[in-house]
């Protein structure tokens, strides 16, 4: 038998409801995302050389690689707040994307004068500063994706989680290309990894906790 | 699976009419109870089927009318079913009297059937201590003495054999 005290008291009082879509998600992300962009160029962060940097390759293969990143892990992200979808398959799609994008700036990087001073290349107390700013920025798109999830209902909480957590490193990363003076391949492959590495590992770690329903 | 037009029930619940609804979380609540019953021991059956209701009502925003209602409950059904398995790790197990009162041997027998089934796809030593412990009442001890594991290695079993489970049942698509 049913709890019939259970019932009348989801029945008492019920609200209406607006329903949720993954359009409104998704504008939701975008405008928030858009938000912290303005934000950030509007404190004068971005690094005083950009327009030269515009001129290297490598300057945009961050910028299009993190891009890409970030809207298909978003994508992922939304699309499995709906009980029916599962993150998986776009997990599977992100892996692919993040693999050719490592591709393509070793290819760059090939081409640009071998594999000399590789240690000094990495430039670790610069390296673990960029660390902490990408974290930062990452912080946002974190907690938007989090309430989201929160209101939507993923039943993969782990595969959800982990997308979030790559959409959020990924556009903290991406805001991050505007002010990261470094367009070393190496360096950018080495340390914007070991960022996004952090708030996805975090993201997969805490948000299936707090978003359980 | 639906006895009436569960999706526009629900369209009209989040409406806000509440009399539709009611109606709609008592079809939901059969169908939900009979769900769990293949899928869980009889004594979980219930709160299975409460929890459930809890998660439909908190998260009727996300049903979409355009696309059915059934497998949308199915899904929060399953993840809800997971989440028992899951449970069961850390739920302590009260060793079952013999004077136990036995009401409906059919759905017993129902979700014995359905468990063994998972059951046989877990290691003998985790699915052994399983049965023994969390569908018998056996205590961790008395598990121990009958499949000569030490204490430690039954707690360890059953840890992993219930997190394989949950992780088999999430993997697999339901048949339901």
């Amino acid at each position: 038998m049913l709890n019939e005290q259970l019932l009348e008291r989801l029945v008492t009082d019920l609200k209406p409801v607006r329903r949720r879509t993954w359009r409104r998600d998704a504008l939701v992300f975008a405008l928030l995302c858009v938000i912290e962009l303005a934000l950030f160029a509007g404190l004068g962060s971005a690094r005083p050389d950009i327009c030269a940097a515009m001129a290297l390759p490598s300057f945009w293969w961050k910028l299009g690689s993190l891009g890409a990143i970030a809207v298909v892990g978003a994508a992922v992200a939304i699309v499995s707040l709906d009980p029916v979808e599962s993150p998986r398959r776009g997990l599977h799609w992100l892996v692919g994307i993040v693999a050719i994008c490592l591709a393509i700036g070793w290819l760059i990087d090939a081409s640009g004068g071998g594999l000399q001073g590789l240690v000094a290349r990495v430039d670790w107390p610069d390296g673990l500063e960029c660390v902490g700013s990408m974290v930062l920025l990452s912080v946002p798109p974190v907690v938007g994706l989090g309430l989201l999830m929160r209101r939507g209902a993923p039943t993969d909480s782990g595969g959800t989680a982990l997308a979030v957590g790559i959409a959020a490193a990924a556009w903290g990363a991406f805001v991050f290309v505007f002010a990261c003076p470094y367009d070393d391949p190496l360096y950018v492959a080495v340390w914007y990894a070991v960022g996004c590495g952090l708030v996805t590992g975090f993201a997969r770690l805490v948000l299936p906790w707090l978003t359980r329903w | 699976m639906a006895g009436s037009d569960w999706g526009a029930l629900m369209v009209a619940a989040q409406a806000g009419n509440g009399r539709v609804y009611h109606r709609l979380l008592t079809e939901v609540g059969d169908w939900l109870r009979r769900y769990y019953t293949r899928r869980l021991p009889p004594a979980m059956v219930a709160d299975a089927v409460q929890d459930t209701l809890l998660a439909v009502h908190e998260k009727r925003h996300t049903y979409d009318p355009s696309r059915p209602f059934e497998p949308w409950l199915a899904a929060i059904a399953r993840y809800k079913w997971i989440d028992r398995l899951r449970a069961m790790k850390s739920t302590p197990t009260e060793a079952l009297t013999e004077d136990i009162a036995v009401t409906d041997h059919g759905d017993a027998v129902a979700s014995a059937w359905s468990l063994e089934r998972l059951l046989r796809e877990l290691k003998p030593a985790q699915s052994d201590v399983i049965r023994l412990v969390k569908l018998q009442g056996l205590s961790i001890e008395e598990a121990a003495a009958r499949t000569g594991q030490s204490i430690s290695l039954v707690k360890v079993n059953i840890h992993r054999g219930l997190g394989r489970l949950a992780s088999m049942v999430q993997r697999q698509p339901d048949a339901e």
